[in-house]
């Protein structure tokens, strides 16, 4: 403390909070189009801007063999032209409705996301609907796609944090399984690619009746089943039956991994194993728990390695569900991540490993219990102020086979958690020997203090 | 098929205050959705800093997040996020920013929160947090700059752009030898001298009862002492353009060649800068934009090639082209490219439909950043700061709209040229027969790893 100080303000007790208003998460309303697509949407007043999520049911698990990546190009192609316009018109009307659209495909499904003015709803409908309806998927496109495809993959290897990423999932699942390969394919499989194939995968797997759309926003004066039938109701396809996903293989027994990154300034490190379903009871509690272990820069893995040792900008603890089944047969990653300066790495796993130690031996404390839930559930009506990101939760939840009323579920079951039940989940969460640790940095500096600390069998790989 | 104009342009209602001691005060009342956003914008960024202690604005937006004479060290963090809300601070060239978003109830702690250090940071502030933050900031720098490809691009032509001893020569970051030399005694004079109520703006947007926040206001910030030890930054006033062409080449571990550039602009503010964020937005933003179609679509010499618009008040804005090439595509051939696009753009101008396409997408850039409470109040504090009144926000996007398409080709004519511009052209020099064949996209930890060539600002969390 500096003794020599004295403010000249006047200081006051620090407030006491006034009334809270209620907030719950909007419940959404569903319907079906002629053509079978399933329909949610939302109205959220003063939302000018419509968020429009559409589920596609195109499984990366689908993708033919050698052909990994076809889904990701197959996203791509969806707005590079339709039975009307060309790729480059396309873009232009997209652009000129004052539009986003963006595909990606993931484990689960393609996701097709449509950010419009609800001055031009229809217009961003239409355009979304041709995309779907008639994709003109040009060979000459295809063949870019494919190129810049092939570009990516190569900034990809250059960034730590993509590396470290592809490695666990390498490491963690069964070779067989889906998961264990990058989403978007290899430079191998993606050079296989080519528009027969590309026209093939959406022919088997791109159909009405197997999609879901998600609509949100401010939709005054919006007659939305007339909009829809009139748009993506104009989509004919074959009825079909709804993907099947396979059990998730691994094997995550404790190892470390280190990616040789010559000359790096920092290690990129991820700690990962895999989790439960999100339908597993336990969702809300692990939530919780690893929340208080390392969601913000007052849990407890910032509390040391960044505002105590400062090691790092910043490290984070969280569970990603891969793929979800209602009968809870899917997984999850669950995972620590963040980078540290070179020569603190083994010092800043050595801490690591000590903090989930103390956390099983001592649990968490009601007052991280408390200022946890505050946070988690205090936060929700700022985290859903956009339309955007009220369909985005709608969409997962769509995705996971979830409730509609799953996440305002969750909000009910947070409030009530005892901390004994966070903190049975966050170290059955993060058991430290059971840790597949992965690296990326400069193993010759590295290396050995790694091997030193115990925490597992080092592999080197370049 | 008409093209309605979204609801956007009616504005948003604004009262203006201001205290004895100089704060000025700017309220925006909306209540849509039950929180309120604090936004505090400090007239002081990068362009104050003198040599030898670059990076010292940002390393001291650190040091106000670690205590003050009544919040204990991160208390602040622990105090907003337990009441439900989310914070933040980040450092530009022009001003540093600090903003909460709260629960509507919750308002009263945020303003006691950013007043108790506005007046009392002093009381807490020590070497501790000096010498753990300045480790933090230079993990930061390495996360974000150092240990990625292209990561220093940024610094590089900030540097070029703008001559040595100008106030933007360098970037908020700062160096790694000046982070080093930075005192205790350097950021309590850097605290005396800038942060004062009468070098502030504090916005509160969002579901408030306008009367008790200015009570609230006045009674937390009201006797917290003017001060006026700030000198004005030195100027930044510079020719309007360059006259030459400044080239850097760049021979470093990238993956691909790039070819970067920063072209001198109007400053903003003014309607040459609307002009050529039109230009830029035609020329290089998305999809359907002229070098998109050029370099990506046509020529495939690309996987990458776009424009941004760095606006800046208090010198001339930056023009910011990044090409990634494709293949084996050479420098030459992007050159060569880009520059018959730009003298093409110069003598014609753009067409009507390529001016609708731009105003549009401007048009929902805007909606975006005004849809969240948080996004109003930091734009209401940037006009106020940087302009001198918070009003202005409602003329803005209709005077985007007003420019005509002979303005947009004059400034294009007068900028966005050759002889305007400072070019960084990197040429990788790792061997190629390193390049691993199987590599990845992965979505899981890799949320915070693209680094954004052109962002302007450092944070202080994540």
């Amino acid at each position: 403390m500096s003794t020599d100080y004295v403010p000249a303000m006047t200081f006051h007790p620090q407030p006491q909070p006034g009334t809270p208003s209620p907030w719950a998460f909007p419940a959404p309303e569903r319907a079906a189009l002629g053509n079978g697509i399933t329909v949610l949407h939302c109205h959220r007043p003063g939302q000018q801007l419509v968020a429009v999520e559409v589920l596609l049911d195109a499984p990366l698990a689908a993708e033919p063999e050698g052909l990994d990546g076809i889904a990701a190009i197959l996203a791509r192609a969806l707005s590079e032209g339709t039975d009307t316009l060309s790729a480059e018109e396309f873009a232009g009307e997209l652009e000129r409705a004052g539009a986003t659209l963006d595909a990606h495909a993931d484990h689960p499904c393609i996701r097709v996301s449509l950010e419009v003015p609800a001055s031009r709803l229809q217009r961003g409908l239409s355009l979304l609907a041709d995309a779907l309806r008639a994709p003109a998927l040009p060979e000459a496109e295809i063949e870019r796609l494919v190129a810049n495809r092939l570009d990516e993959i190569v900034h990809e290897q250059a960034n730590p944090a993509r590396r470290a990423a592809k490695a666990l999932y390498a490491e963690l699942f069964d070779a067989a399984d889906r998961l264990s390969r990058p989403r978007s394919g290899t430079a191998d499989t993606v050079k296989s690619i080519d528009r027969a194939a590309v026209k093939a995968f959406y022919e088997a797997h791109v159909r009405p009746a197997t999609s879901t759309v998600v609509v949100v926003g401010d939709l005054t004066g919006v007659d939305l089943p007339a909009l829809l039938e009139s748009t993506l109701g104009t989509w004919k396809g074959a009825a079909a039956e709804a993907a099947a996903h396979a059990p998730v293989t691994g094997d995550d027994h404790g190892r470390v991994v280190i990616v040789d990154r010559p000359g790096s300034v920092q290690t990129q490190v991820l700690i990962g194993r895999i989790g439960p379903d999100r339908h597993d009871p336990v969702w809300a509690a692990q939530s919780l728990g690893t929340y208080c272990l390392g969601g913000t820069l007052t849990s407890r893995l910032d509390r040391v390695l960044r505002e105590e040792k400062g090691y790092t900008y910043g490290v984070r603890a969280f569970a990603q569900p891969l793929r979800s089944a209602a009968d809870g047969s899917g997984r999850s990653l669950i995972a620590i991540s963040g980078s540290v300066d070179t020569a603190s790495t083994a010092p800043a796993l050595a801490d690591t490993w000590t903090i989930l130690r103390t956390l099983a031996a001592e649990g968490l404390t009601d007052a991280e219990r408390d200022e946890a839930v505050q946070f988690l559930v205090g936060v929700a009506p700022l985290k859903y102020e956009t339309a955007g990101s009220v369909a985005g939760t709608l969409a997962d939840q769509v995705e996971q086979h979830l409730a509609d009323d799953y996440q305002a579920e969750v909000y009910r079951q947070l409030a009530e958690l005892p901390t004994a039940a966070a903190t049975e989940a966050v170290v059955a969460a993060f058991p430290p020997d059971r840790l597949v640790t992965v690296l990326v940095g400069d193993a010759a500096v590295i290396a050995d203090d790694v091997r030193a600390l115990g925490i597992g069998e080092v592999t080197v790989v370049s | 098929m008409a093209n309605p104009a979204p609801a956007s342009s009616r504005g948003i209602a604004i009262t203006e205050h201001r205290l004895a001691n100089g704060l000025r005060v700017v309220l925006s009342e909306d209540h849509l959705t039950p929180v309120a956003a604090v936004c505090l914008w400090y007239d002081v960024g990068s362009r104050h800093e003198v040599k030898g202690r670059t990076g010292l604005a940002h390393l001291f937006e650190h040091l106000m997040f670690q205590g003050s004479a009544n919040v204990s060290n991160n208390g602040h963090f622990e105090l907003v996020q337990g009441a439900g809300g989310s914070l933040n601070g980040t450092t530009s060239f022009e001003r540093t920013n600090y903003f909460e978003t709260m629960p509507a109830h919750q308002l009263e702690l945020a303003l006691w929160l950013e007043a108790d250090r506005m007046g009392s940071l002093l009381a807490a502030l020590d070497d501790t947090s000096m010498e753990n933050q300045r480790d933090v900031v230079k993990n930061e720098r390495r996360q974000r700059y150092d240990n990625v490809p292209y990561g220093t691009a940024f610094e590089k032509l900030t540097a070029l752009s703008f001559p040595d001893g100008h106030p933007y020569h360098h970037t908020p970051i700062g160096s790694m030898a000046d982070l080093d030399a930075a005192t205790l005694e350097d950021a309590r004079t850097f605290f005396r001298t800038y942060y004062a109520p009468n070098n502030a703006v504090l916005s509160v947007v969002g579901d408030i009862d306008p009367e008790q926040t200015i009570a609230w206001v006045e009674k937390y910030f009201g006797t917290i002492p003017a001060h006026d030890g700030k000198q004005p930054p030195r100027s930044g006033e510079l020719p309007d353009t360059i006259g030459r062409e400044i080239r850097e080449e760049i021979h470093e571990d990238v993956p691909s060649r790039a070819l970067m550039a920063a072209y001198r602009l109007p400053h903003d503010g003014t309607r040459e800068a609307d002009a050529a964020d039109l230009a830029l937005t035609i020329l290089g933003s998305g999809e359907s934009s002229r070098l998109y179609n050029r370099l990506v679509r046509r020529d495939r010499t690309a996987v990458a090639a776009g424009f941004g618009l760095l606006r800046l008040a208090g010198a001339p804005s930056l023009g910011w082209l990044d090409v990634k090439t494709s293949g084996d595509a050479t420098l030459a051939q992007i050159d060569a490219a880009v520059d018959e696009e730009l003298a093409r753009f110069a003598a014609e101008g753009p067409t009507p439909e390529e001016l609708e396409r731009a105003q549009a997408q401007i048009e929902r850039e805007w909606l975006d950043r005004l849809t969240t409470v948080a996004g109003r109040a930091d734009e209401l504090c940037r006009y106020a700061v940087l302009f001198g009144d918070p009003k202005l926000l409602n003329d803005a996007l209709p005077k985007v709209l007003d420019v005509t398409a002979e303005e947009v080709r004059a400034v294009a004519e007068a900028r966005i040229h050759p002889d305007n511009r400072a070019v960084l052209a990197y040429e990788p020099t790792a061997a190629e027969a390193e390049a691993e064949t199987a590599t990845a996209t992965e979505s899981a930890a890799d949320a915070d790893a693209d680094s954004d060539a052109a962002s302007e600002e450092e944070g202080a969390a994540v």
